[in-house]
């Protein structure tokens, strides 16, 4: 069964003069440890259909599955609960809280799930490892260079084990070899622990790492490629 | 406990504005606990002094001479009594008097009095008057010498007369006859309370009872004073169980309005306070109301990866509370300082104390304040900030995460 069903989804946005239709009409599901990007030109719907995945935004109508389960039926304060168990999130900026240590913030999520201190500091320091901060535990993120606080945010998305990440554009405030780095760290980690990740980017090279390729346009899908291994 | 730490080290990001808060706390609090502390000190001053001056802790007299000062109603055996009296638990000292209205008469003028014949011995175990008389000013009956009077500066001053002056003082004796007899000051007191001082003359119990033909053995009031005056209705009680012939009273019987000072004060203090911390909740919820705002996107984050409503609530209003905590730590560790360092010099409000005095408070006061109140008053700050968190936190709760991360 996969991970994600997504059933012709929709989201209007109708405050506007006229309505815009972010997402219209997408059927689409991922399996798990899947590594697949989604991309499109600007204002396509990327950002729009990866809320509605990630349950951050209700969608006009159509439906979320996870697991079997619809989320888009769930309340507000439900989902939030939701996506702690099974959601990681990456975001492009401001992934991480400012007063924490590296090490903090990826316990973070560990922490609202109230993890056992043992296993969660051994699982902390071997992701923080696995990324390569393994000397940067006790670092503030503002003594973090970009791609160094997007990896701590990967850490953070995976170490409590989530069904699968969402990553918006990661790597869109990175350099060249900060974004090889992360992509690198990124796919290393989905085959590790065969955790499902999507993605959407703008960025070629981010691409060509990913193993199905999913273009929308006008918040419809245009091609959906998986690469042969 | 992470949510701690998050709130307590979230003050600090923002230096300045958290040093402005907790400073404008910490002024707060030292204005709000040193008047406090000084209206406190004042009127504990009134009530110590009003014990050692006027009343002593508890007073015994015959029912009948309470009502009308009749010269004939007499405590009987008072000797006897004194004795018992001080072997009770909890009584330090104990004395008699006699007490009468009098004229007190001299070349220039007349002045209604009350005369009070005291024993110079039991009299400065429970009284404390002998200490309002400055040593250029006589003293309290050292001397053996018959006839002596002690009276105020400001009777003094109404009478025109000085040391070693004499004073006639005119009264109707045991049998209803006018007598009296001539008294030379040999002291001259002041106390606070110059209505007080006015009217109440001083003399030796012997003196008195010669001229008024009161037989040994008869007073008209016993003075007891207490090791805590806290105890004084206890003890009352007691006595009035062994003395059933007797009225016994205790110091906030004799002068209601002594309970009324501290109740009244407490009322005072509770409602500065208030005023006080009402400011400061503004400025407080001002403060955390520009927190939430800077930091929309931080909490859009937090909410999408899943802090529920109850956390970002919670980690909200700890933050509120460290920060009036702080400043209410700076402010009460200043104001313990101001406080001791006053409590013992004192402040002098003499250019307004002949006003004071007039209603019977000293020029002189010294601040106090018991540690039980600076519990009360951090306990205040603490629902303070809680109540001030709550705008702001709802605030918080208002924000939606995706758009949050959008303008990211
Ligand atoms: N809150 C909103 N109200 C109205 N219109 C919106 C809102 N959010 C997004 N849109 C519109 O929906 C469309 C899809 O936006 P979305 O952010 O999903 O695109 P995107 O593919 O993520 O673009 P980008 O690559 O620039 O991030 C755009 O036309 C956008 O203007
Ligand atoms: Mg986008």
């Amino acid at each position: 069964m996969s991970v994600i069903q997504v059933k012709n989804l929709t989201k209007i946005y109708s405050e506007t003069e006229v309505p815009v239709h972010a997402v219209n009409g997408i059927d689409i599901s991922f399996d798990k440890g899947e590594f697949a990007a989604i991309v499109g030109p600007s204002g396509s719907g990327k950002t729009t259909l990866l809320n509605m995945i990630g349950g951050l935004e209700h969608p006009t109508s159509g439906s979320v599955l996870v697991n079997g389960k619809d989320i888009s039926e769930l309340s507000s304060s439900k989902l939030i609960d939701f996506r702690l168990y099974n959601i990681g999130f990456v975001f492009q900026a401001y992934n991480l809280i400012p007063v924490l240590t590296a090490k903090e913030n990826v316990e973070f999520i560990m922490q609202l799930q109230n993890w056992d201190k043992t296993k969660m500091d051994k699982r902390t320091i071997g992701i923080l490892e696995s990324v390569g901060l393994g000397d940067r535990i006790n670092s503030k993120p503002n003594q973090l260079s970009g791609g160094q606080q997007q990896r701590v945010a990967v850490a953070r998305a995976l170490a409590s084990k989530p069904q699968f990440i969402l990553a918006d554009e990661p790597t869109a405030n990175l350099d060249s070899k900060s974004t090889n780095q992360l992509l690198e760290i990124m796919e290393k980690l989905n085959k590790e622990e065969n955790i499902t990740f999507i993605f959407s980017t703008h960025d070629q090279r981010v691409v060509d790492k990913a193993r199905r390729v999913i273009t929308i346009d006008d918040g419809k899908v245009v091609s959906d490629i998986v690469k042969k291994v | 406990m992470m949510l701690l730490k998050i709130a307590w080290r979230n003050i600090w990001r923002s230096k300045t504005r958290s040093a402005v808060v907790i400073f404008a706390i910490a002024s707060g609090l030292v204005g709000g606990l040193f008047a406090s502390a000084w209206m406190n000190g004042m009127a504990q001053q009134r009530v110590v002094n009003t014990f050692s001056i006027e009343t002593a802790h508890i007073q015994l007299h015959n029912p009948k001479f309470a009502e009308n000062f009749d010269v004939k109603k007499t405590i009987l055996s008072t000797e006897e009594k004194l004795k018992e009296i001080s072997k009770i638990e909890g009584v330090k000292a104990v004395t008699s008097r006699l007490i009468i209205s009098a004229m007190a008469a001299t070349a220039n003028k007349n002045m209604g009095v009350t005369v009070v014949g005291i024993h110079p011995k039991t009299e400065k175990e429970v009284f404390g008057l002998y200490k309002k008389i400055d040593t250029a000013n006589g003293n309290f009956f050292i001397s053996k010498k018959k006839n002596a009077i002690v009276i105020s500066k400001a009777l003094a001053k109404e009478l025109k007369v000085r040391l070693k002056s004499k004073i006639i003082l005119t009264f109707q004796d045991y049998n209803g006859e006018i007598t009296g007899a001539a008294f030379k000051v040999i002291g001259i007191f002041k106390t606070d309370n110059s209505p007080w001082d006015k009217s109440h003359v001083f003399v030796k119990d012997i003196d008195l009872r010669k001229v008024l033909e009161i037989t040994k053995g008869q007073s008209h009031e016993i003075d007891i004073l207490l090791n805590d005056y806290t105890q004084a209705s206890l003890i009352s009680s007691d006595i009035k169980n062994i003395y059933p012939e007797l009225l016994s009273e205790d110091w906030s019987e004799i002068q209601p309005y002594l309970s009324f000072i501290t109740e009244y004060m407490d009322i005072m203090m509770g409602v500065f306070m208030l005023i006080i911390l009402g400011a400061l909740g503004f400025g407080i919820v001002n403060t955390m109301l520009m927190v939430i705002l800077e930091r929309t996107k931080e909490l859009g984050m937090l909410m999408a990866i899943g802090m529920n409503k109850k956390r970002i609530f919670l980690m909200i209003m700890l933050e509120t509370i460290l920060l009036a905590l702080v400043g209410a730590f700076v402010g009460e560790i200043i104001s313990m300082f101001l406080i001791k360092y006053f409590g013992r010099v004192g402040i002098n409000i003499s250019s307004l104390a002949e006003g004071m005095e007039s209603v019977g408070y000293s020029a002189i006061s010294y601040p106090v304040l018991e540690p039980y109140r600076y519990i009360q008053i951090t306990i205040l700050v603490i629902l303070t900030g809680i109540i001030a968190s709550i705008y702001p936190a709802i605030k918080a709760l208002k924000l939606n995460p995706s758009e949050s991360i959008r303008t990211l």
